[in-house]
């Protein structure tokens, strides 16, 4: 019996480490290895868990993409704006049937030495600003904080807002302060880290969904039994379902425990018509995906865009 | 001056004179550096100590060019330096990793040296080897490691986010600092060897600054 | 494993060696039993390189910079000589002032490292002049400096926020009043230390003496406005206000007083240099320990063996409160607050406690066990910075301790101290 060690980037009762709880359950229910979970912080931060994970230390790792663009440039496709749907079932159905996620994207994880296992979603990111926000006319000026990923930060530059890099540990203070007015996240992570303390308006403008991956070492993976590798596999699955599951309802659940948290916060979803500003600015930010998204950027986009017209068209 | 000294002495005898001499008195004098190797290698040697002493203060001194112009820029043009952050990390492992060979040279280090003061010099002299050997060991060991690790950071071709630089550039001081600081131990350990005297560096006796004053 | 870790550490510390290798040795002990060899010795680099990357540790070096610029200058002099005009006169004035001025900035500022050296550094030397005993005045600033972790912003409090889930806005509250009641007991002791030392004071400053003392400080009241109105007006993060005031010393000692050149300002420049590379060489190599305690799962193992899941309240918050304490005097406070919360978030829950209650706790843990030997990250900026010896600067700690420890139990059986404010606050 092994002890497997799986380290995440967010804490035990946020999605992530729902995931690895489940995967671990499953796996110990149905073998005689254990697993070991390491939540946010506890091994550094999201590069250093990808990099142990990469040298075997770490037999499983859940990284997002965004995170991966510094090692897979055309990880960096889910900051596209607009790319995803923001209806849940669409998008389950995405992430299983995708050609380019199933098949475009694990060779580029082998070449860094992971077994891509699967990728799935973990919200719509949503704005929490200090002033209500209904066009992109109402971020002019407004400093917002961002990852410090390029795409992010021309996605906020196209919005006419200015993008603020900031470490994650300074972000509730500046929102306090005043220094940034503005952040974004999915509601589950505006809930659990009180950003709905520091801001007062959450805007939907459905640009975006968060997106994570979750891996294992490439050599260990391939060292495993066929029975072993079936022990992951379907644990991943079992995973997947309950997060999807899990996640029906989330984003409902976690904005009404922020509404009543604090009754004055305002959540506007925008209308069609109120994103319309908004999605003309994904055409700059594809431009540039394609400019600094690696060798396959343009392969990836296209089968990306083609597998969401199929699933546009099943359901 | 003697009133004070009195008053400390009646509950703390052992008290060394007092620390608040302006800092100005404990800058290090580069130009008076001597190395503790011989000959040309002494000369690189001098040359590595002024390039350390160098880069030190203009890592501090971008860093902090770099920090007020990230506000200027984002208050008077409405745009943050989006790579600042990368470039006060770059520059704060800089500083990190050229000071540890400088602090090595000048016996400037952090250490507990209370029980190490109270000892006879004849067992002072063989823990300082010990001390220095080790120190030296650890050093070395690192930066095996650390050049194995900047090495998996290329052949990885990982890219700083904003900068689009790859990583080991900004972190290839580690294996150099490493290596000089451990030079300088191995250095400090010969000495002890080969002259009197108890050396904390290669340039700093004992007794050199107040620390050791006390016991002697 | 554990026993010889703390056992060959705690050996190498006292006898004498530079204080990275205790720490380098102990990951070094941990990374080969753990892995079966130095096959993975890499990824201690990488953990010592984390540890000293952390974009808000950049505040450190930029108010080193600041402070040794304004005390080789006149304007941490003309600063504190406003101070003396006005308490110069009171028996402990001199000694009640550092503590509030170490608190106030590092409440402001977030660092307490920072602060230790922005505060400490000009008016330990005055201190000393005073008469006061070195080891108190080290001990004073250490201790006060870290009330800082109390009063918001607090980056300890937020990321227990976080990993909990509490309110951070009524943890913030919370701290205020042991924050408080610590400076109080603190400006207390300073008192009757200087009674009992018979501490000389100054002749009490006539009303001119102070309009002039107030006049020559004007150009230097500008730092307190930079990083109080900087901070908490929104302009700045903590790290910009930190780079603000070199800006601004720069400006005053080189252009206003005339009082620095170029060379001095290289000189300068290198030596906060220096100070940071001994310090930050620590920080990095405290992160390499800190990951081999928490890939060996070590708290999980010694807290199960405790048996937390039987006890009752009190028992509970004893037993987190030594845990912190004693995890801060190794590891980072950050990372002893992301691996312990997590363990014991289930018994708080359980046991039905107060979650902004534990979180006050811990925080004033944290910030104890941050000024207590052998690994407190601000004994060793003090050594750095004062350039005085480790025993000197533990040696007028225990009282400091003692104090904080009393204020910890009070905390435990008087929850009111910290809930008070934010029962308040957030009256339904
Ligand atoms: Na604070
Ligand atoms: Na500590």
């Amino acid at each position: 019996a092994d002890t497997w060690r799986y380290a995440f980037e967010e804490a035990m009762d946020e999605v992530q480490g729902q995931f690895a709880q489940k995967f671990k359950e499953e796996v110990e229910a149905n073998s005689d290895h254990t697993v070991q979970l390491f939540p946010f912080g506890t091994l550094g931060e999201s590069t250093d868990i990808m990099e142990q994970a990469q040298s075997g230390i770490l037999q499983f790792v859940d990284q997002s993409p965004g995170f991966t663009g510094a090692l897979i440039p055309e990880a960096q496709v889910f900051f596209v704006p607009y790319l995803l749907p923001q209806d849940e079932e669409k998008l389950a159905t995405f992430f299983e049937e995708s050609k380019a996620i199933n098949e475009l994207f694990p060779p580029l994880y082998e070449e860094q030495g992971l077994k891509l296992l699967t990728m799935f979603p973990e919200g719509e990111v949503m704005m929490t600003t200090t002033e209500p926000v209904k066009g992109p006319d109402d971020l002019n000026e407004v400093k917002f904080r961002v990852m410090t990923n390029p795409l992010l930060v021309e996605s906020y530059q196209a919005f006419g807002a200015t993008p603020t890099p900031l470490p994650w540990g300074e972000v509730y203070g500046a929102l306090q302060t005043g220094i940034i007015q503005g952040q974004e996240n999915p509601a589950f992570f505006i809930e659990s880290t009180k950003m709905y303390e520091v801001t007062d308006h959450i805007t939907r403008t459905g640009h975006n969904n968060f997106t994570t991956a979750v891996m294992a070492n490439l050599d260990f993976y391939e060292g495993l039994s066929e029975e072993e590798q079936t022990v992951v596999s379907d644990a991943i699955d079992a995973a997947f379902d309950f997060i999807i599951d899990y996640q029906e309802g989330l984003t409902e659940e976690s904005l009404e425990k922020i509404k009543e948290a604090k009754p004055s916060m305002t959540i506007t979803t925008l209308s069609e018509e109120e994103r319309q500003p908004f999605m003309e600015t994904a055409d700059e930010v594809e431009q540039e995906f394609l400019e600094i998204g690696g060798d396959q950027a343009q392969e990836i986009l296209d089968q990306m865009k083609a597998d969401l017209e199929a699933v546009d068209a099943g359901s | 001056m003697t009133a004070e000294d009195d008053r400390r002495s009646d509950h703390e005898p052992t008290t060394p004179p007092p620390g608040g001499a302006p800092a100005a008195d404990d800058d290090i004098d580069d130009s008076a550096y001597v190395s503790g190797l011989p000959g040309v290698l002494g000369v690189i040697d001098v040359s590595i100590a002024r390039i350390e002493a160098v880069l030190l203060a203009l890592g501090v001194l971008l860093m902090a060019l770099n920090t007020v112009a990230n506000v200027v820029g984002r208050y008077l043009l409405g745009r943050s330096i989006f790579f600042s952050e990368e470039l006060n990390q770059a520059l704060i492992i800089l500083i990190t990793f050229a000071g540890i060979s400088y602090a090595a040279r000048h016996g400037r280090h952090i250490r507990m040296s209370a029980i190490f003061d109270a000892l006879p010099p004849r067992l002072r002299k063989p823990l300082m080897i010990v001390i220095a050997v080790v120190t030296a060991a650890a050093m070395f060991l690192l930066t095996w490691y650390s050049i194995a690790y900047v090495g998996t950071q290329a052949s990885r071709g990982r890219l700083l986010p904003a900068l689009q630089i790859p990583v080991w550039w900004i972190i290839v001081w580690a294996p150099l600092g490493f290596f000089l600081t451990g030079l300088q131990y191995a250095l400090t350990a010969i000495k002890n060897l080969i002259h009197k005297d108890i050396w904390l560096s290669t340039s700093t006796m004992e007794g050199y600054d107040d620390t050791g004053k006390e016991e002697v | 494993m554990s026993l010889m870790i703390f056992g060959t550490m705690i050996v190498l510390l006292l006898l004498g060696f530079p204080m990275m290798i205790p720490l380098i040795a102990g990951s070094l002990i941990g990374f080969v039993s753990l892995f079966g060899g130095f096959g993975q010795l890499d990824t201690m680099v990488q953990q010592i390189l984390g540890g000293i990357r952390p974009a808000s540790l950049i505040a450190v070096p930029m108010f080193i910079f600041a402070a040794d610029i304004m005390t080789r200058g006149q304007s941490a002099n003309r600063l504190i000589d406003l101070v003396m005009a006005f308490v110069g006169h009171l028996k402990g004035g001199l000694a009640v002032s550092t503590a509030t001025a170490c608190t106030l900035f590092g409440a402001v500022s977030g660092s307490t490292q920072a602060t230790v050296v922005a505060v400490g550094g000009p008016l330990r030397p005055r201190m000393l002049k005073a008469g006061y005993n070195d080891s108190f005045v080290l001990a004073l600033i250490v201790n006060s400096s870290d009330i800082a972790f109390l009063i918001p912003p607090s980056i300890g409090m937020i990321i227990y926020g976080v990993v909990s889930g509490t309110s951070i806005s009524e943890l913030f509250i919370a701290g205020i009043g042991p924050g408080v009641l610590i400076l109080i007991m603190f400006s207390v002791y300073s008192y009757f230390y200087a009674k009992r030392y018979d501490v000389p004071t100054e002749a009490k400053s006539s009303w001119s003496e102070r309009v002039g003392a107030v006049r020559r400080a004007l150009w230097p009241l500008g730092f307190p406005v930079i990083i109080v109105g900087g901070i908490y007006g929104g302009i700045f993060s903590p790290t910009e206000a930190a780079a603000a005031c070199v800006l601004y010393a720069l400006i005053l000692e080189m252009v206003v007083f005339r009082e620095m050149n170029v060379k001095q300002l290289y000189a300068t420049a290198k030596s906060t240099g220096l100070i940071t590379a001994v310090v930050f060489i620590l920080v990095g190599a405290g992160a390499a320990f800190s990951y081999v305690i928490s890939f060996a799962q070590i708290p999980q193992q010694v807290l199960g063996a405790i048996g937390i899941d039987d006890m009752g309240p009190y028992a509970i918050l004893f037993t987190i409160s030594i845990a912190f304490f004693v995890g801060c005097m190794f590891v980072d406070p950050i990372v002893v607050i992301l691996i312990l919360v997590p363990i014991f978030a289930p018994v708080v829950d359980s046991a039905g406690l107060d979650p902004v209650l534990v979180g006050t706790i811990i925080t004033l843990q944290v910030a104890i066990g941050s000024a207590t030997p052998p690994f407190g990250c601000d004994i060793f900026t003090a050594i750095a910075v004062f350039k005085r010896p480790y025993a000197e600067v533990i040696r007028g700690t225990p009282p400091f301790i003692i104090m904080l420890i009393t204020v910890a139990v009070l905390l435990i059986f008087f929850p009111q101290i910290a809930l008070f404010l934010r029962d308040l606050a957030f009256a339904e």
